[in-house]
């Protein structure tokens, strides 16, 4: 069996794993990157990226719906879900090549394979063109994470999908149970929506995205409502069975039949059949523990992405992935502000935020000012013809500081790094309102906004 | 190794210009980090300042009694075998240093953030040192006595680094002045943000207790309608006490000892002494100052700084003595005041005040009190506790000799009653420790010939 002897080796090459590689060797040390599947990982290849695509192709569909508000008269139209489909195959492939040509100039070494870690410095790869162990001074694991199911729910990406099953399909259902309405389900089930499904949403919890902040939840279900997606959120799914039109799903306060269902409950880490028992890798539930530096139990064993624990977000694996490399190579990176990682969701309308809801904050005791400027009042918006939403802002009433930001609407995950960016800088409202927003442009929300916090709104 | 330059420091906010009183070293002269290189005379007191690097002094570029304006080169710390030519040419020849200098420090006083900064904090009661000083930056320089007189090792670069505009994200600033904390006390790691307020917030970090002058400064409210506040700038003595006392109160684990003291007797005694001809007169105070000076050789561990990894016990007992000016507090120190009788007390003691005042003291009578007194007697307190002046173990703070009703054996009667509170630095002594010293003092006080003898 050969061995390859390098500085670093990353076993997973998702948004974690490439960064970390690519991070490692600008910083002059040699990476091997082991990827039993696409470079890219999840992310590039079944997650955000083609999902993007997908949502992008039911933008365009529901432009041509509205083609008549902008007196543009169409003689009918026909959107095909397999090409679709066959378009997100094609984005996300072109990702994935730009990491093997990202890998490529930083000389990285992709080992194709399943990567398993021996002791901390050695990882053995299962490869399909043979075994071979890697000798590295330093270990990246980047394994990400999967779908969950609900206990006794198979899923068998036919009538019961995960989001892999569905980012592949190309049969666009007459009907799909959504279960799950966090980023996922509420993605998914706006595209089956704009492709003419008819689409119900299942959810626990008594909102959708339950991790915003409320009023972002009831916005997206005005929006959902008007176009038609049924949506029961406070319900206990039961089972699901096949029957009906294709799958039953029974809950506390009925049943739903359709075609398929989508599984969108959370996803797990990976992180068994990678030697990390045998190792004594500490786990914290179901997560790999590691300190700021993304150092795990075992020193020299570094772990990044989702396979650590929320939020389970590629950008925040990303940044991982930067602490680890740099930590490795002996700089002293600046750990993580978990509490600054800002979350999108890219339905429509969309949805971004970043730091405290509005609840949250006041749970943690905080004296809070809120601005909030609808999107109706943006003359941007008005000129898209995109108006739904609003943009929420969250704020020490004292000191200003910027607890949390909330925008429902437009563009709303470009918008949001303005506070993102303002809360590393810890600006207060004051130094936002300050920074002149060029006219007419959607952030201008953002600045309305603020100024609303402070009592100031001028456009409202 | 680095040539380390010597440049004037800027010991207060409002300081532009310094002058040499005398170099300590000479040219050629080898000097070690924290070498008292010369005295400078500034305009509020005089000064030692410190050497940063070390190496030989190579160059005076200021020769003792000339004046230099803040930043300006002074001299060269350098080995013997090193080029100083360039450290040299970058300073403005002495003849025109004034103008040239005066308009370079402006300059940098916008942009002290040049300057170096320890990376980590010093040990407590470590003068705090910039690992390599080669910037001519205004602010280097430490000065080992305060520039407000109350003696401390601790705060040298720290100090210095507070002047100019503090570099601190929006958030730290707004929440800095919420909580009344000077941001130029806080070393953050480079840009002060807000975790480093809040790590320098303890509950308690205002001055309220330090003896303020109260008549001063005619409290005028502005006559403009509408206007709620003004925001009036701070002295350069106020700057340094609102430096300074966060520093003591914040790291330093105060705890406080009262005791109530019959006056009866010193009263008396007091009078009977200033009813002589030729005496100096004598003051409650002079008798406090007294007492605790028996009282201090009594109990050494009163008398006795906290050095980190030991605690110093002082075999003298020099004598802060707070002292309030119009817009702050001095302590100028009487030294030995275990060694000297009651009317030498009395006469230095008024001496120093005075002089105070008059802002003449010298830098030596601003530093190495081991122990203070703080008395706000004379303004109807009944008791307050006092902010310890590190490295200081303890300051007694002395409120008014009142007349109230006692009961004692022979029924109801009127008595002069005083409380003493004494503030300990746990990390010192303990609440006993105190305590004795405390009773010790106040059977000295009410039995006031003692302090005769």
């Amino acid at each position: 069996m050969a061995t390859r002897n390098v500085d670093v080796a990353v076993v997973g090459t998702g948004p974690g794993g490439y960064v970390a590689a690519i991070r490692c060797a600008q910083l002059g040390l040699s990476v091997a990157a082991v990827e039993d599947d696409r470079p890219g990982g999840v992310c590039l290849n079944w997650g955000c990226i083609p999902t993007k695509a997908l949502l992008r192709n039911a933008e365009v569909v529901n432009l041509f719906e509205r083609a008549a508000e902008f007196g543009i008269r169409l003689a009918g139209f026909e959107a095909n879900y397999a090409e679709a489909i066959q378009r997100s195959r094609r984005v996300a492939d072109r990702m994935s090549k730009g990491v093997e040509f990202l890998f490529r100039k930083n000389k990285i070494t992709l080992v194709p394979g399943r990567g398993v870690l021996k002791s901390r410095d050695t990882v053995e790869v299962a490869g399909t063109g043979g075994n071979e162990t890697i000798q590295a001074k330093a270990v990246i694991l980047a394994t990400g994470s999967e779908p969950k199911s609900l206990p006794g729910v198979p899923i068998d990406e036919k009538t019961v999908m995960s989001s892999n099953g569905a980012v592949r399909s190309e049969r666009s259902p007459k009907s799909i149970v959504v279960i799950g309405a966090g980023a996922v389900g509420v993605e998914f089930a706006d595209v089956y929506a704009a492709y003419g499904a008819q689409v119900t949403i299942l959810e626990a919890l008594p909102r959708l995205v339950p991790i915003e902040d409320e009023e972002v939840s009831k916005e997206l279900a005005r929006a959902f409502r008007r176009r038609s997606i049924e949506m029961k959120t406070g319900v206990k799914v039961a089972s699901v069975t096949p029957g009906g039109p294709g799958v039953i799903v029974e809950t506390d306060a009925g049943k739903v039949e359709a075609e398929q269902a989508l599984m969108a409950v959370g996803r797990g880490a990976k992180v068994t059949g990678l030697g990390l028992e045998a190792l004594s890798v500490r786990l914290d539930r179901g997560f790999v523990r590691v300190s700021p530096r993304m150092e795990t139990s075992v020193p020299g064993v570094y772990a990044i992405g989702d396979m650590v624990g929320p939020p389970l977000l590629a950008h925040k694996a990303m940044a991982e992935g930067v602490v680890a490399a740099e930590a490795i190579a002996g700089r002293s990176p600046r750990p993580l502000d978990y509490g600054n990682v800002p979350a999108c969701t890219y339905c429509r309308p969309q949805i971004a935020s970043v730091g405290l809801t509005e609840a949250k904050a006041r749970e943690a005791g905080r004296e809070v000012s809120i601005g909030k400027f609808p999107f109706t009042a943006n003359g941007k918006a008005v000129a898209l013809g995109d108006t739904e939403g609003f943009v929420k802002v969250v704020a020490d009433k004292a000191s200003g500081e910027i607890l949390g930001v909330h925008i429902v609407g437009p563009e709303a995950t470009e918008i949001i790094h303005e506070f993102a960016v303002g809360r590393t800088l810890e600006a207060t409202l004051e130094e936002i309102i300050h920074t002149i927003h060029a006219h007419p442009t959607l952030s201008e929300a953002a600045l309305e906004a603020t100024l609303g916090a402070l009592g100031q709104a001028i456009h409202i | 190794m680095a040539i380390t330059k010597v440049v004037m420091p800027k010991l207060s906010e409002a300081m532009e210009t310094g002058k040499i009183i005398k170099w300590l070293k000479k040219e050629g002269d080898r000097v070690q980090g924290g070498d008292i290189l010369a005295e400078i005379e500034t305009d509020k007191a005089d000064v030692e300042m410190e050497a940063f690097g070390a190496g030989v002094l190579r160059k005076i570029l200021v020769s003792a009694g000339e004046k230099a304006p803040v930043g300006t080169l002074i001299g060269v710390i350098a080995e013997p075998a090193e080029d100083i030519a360039a450290a040299l040419a970058s300073a403005p020849a002495p003849a025109v240093a004034a103008g040239a200098g005066a308009a370079s420090s402006a300059r940098k006083d916008t942009r002290p953030e040049a300057a170096p900064v320890p990376p980590t904090a010093p040990a407590p009661g470590q003068p705090l040192r910039p690992a390599v000083v080669s910037t001519p930056a205004p602010a280097v320089p430490a000065v080992s006595a305060g520039a407000v007189g109350i003696p401390a090792p601790a705060l040298t670069a720290s100090t210095a680094v507070a002047t100019g505009r503090v570099k601190a994200s929006p958030l730290a600033k707004k929440i800095a002045a919420q909580t009344g904390v000077d941001l130029r006390l806080i070393r953050g790691s480079g840009r002060i943000i807000r975790r480093d307020v809040e790590a320098a917030t303890p509950a308690t970090v205002t001055v309220a207790t330090a003896p303020v002058t109260v008549a001063a400064a005619p409290v005028t409210a502005p006559i403009v309608p509408g206007v709620e506040y003004e925001d009036r700038p701070l002295s350069q003595i106020r700057a340094a006490i609102a430096r300074r006392m966060p520093l003591s109160k914040a790291p330093v684990p105060h705890f406080y000892v009262t005791s109530e003291v019959a006056m009866d007797r010193a009263w008396e005694l007091r009078e009977e002494l200033n009813a002589l001809e030729g005496q100096p007169k004598i003051s409650v105070n002079d008798f406090v100052v007294r007492a605790c000076a028996l009282a201090l050789l009594k109990h050494p561990g009163v008398n006795a700084s906290f050095q980190g990894e030991s605690i110093r016990v002082w075999h003298r007992a020099h004598i802060g003595i707070a002292v309030a000016l119009e817009d702050g507090l001095i302590t100028p120190v009487l030294r030995d005041s275990h060694a000297k009788s009651l009317a030498q007390i009395a006469v230095e003691a008024r001496d120093l005040a005075e002089r105070a005042r008059a802002r003449k003291l010298r830098a030596t009578e601003l530093s190495g009190a081991t122990f203070s007194i703080s008395n706000l007697g004379m303004y109807d307190v009944t008791e307050f506790s006092a902010i310890i002046n590190p490295p200081e173990g303890a300051i007694l703070a002395v409120g008014s000799v009142r007349r109230v009703a006692v009961v004692d054996d022979a029924g109801l009667g009127v008595g002069r009653r005083m409380a003493l509170t004494l503030s300990c630095d746990h990390r010192v002594m303990d609440g006993a420790m105190g305590a004795r010293f405390l009773q010790d003092v106040k059977r000295l006080l009410e039995e006031p010939l003692r302090l005769l003898v």
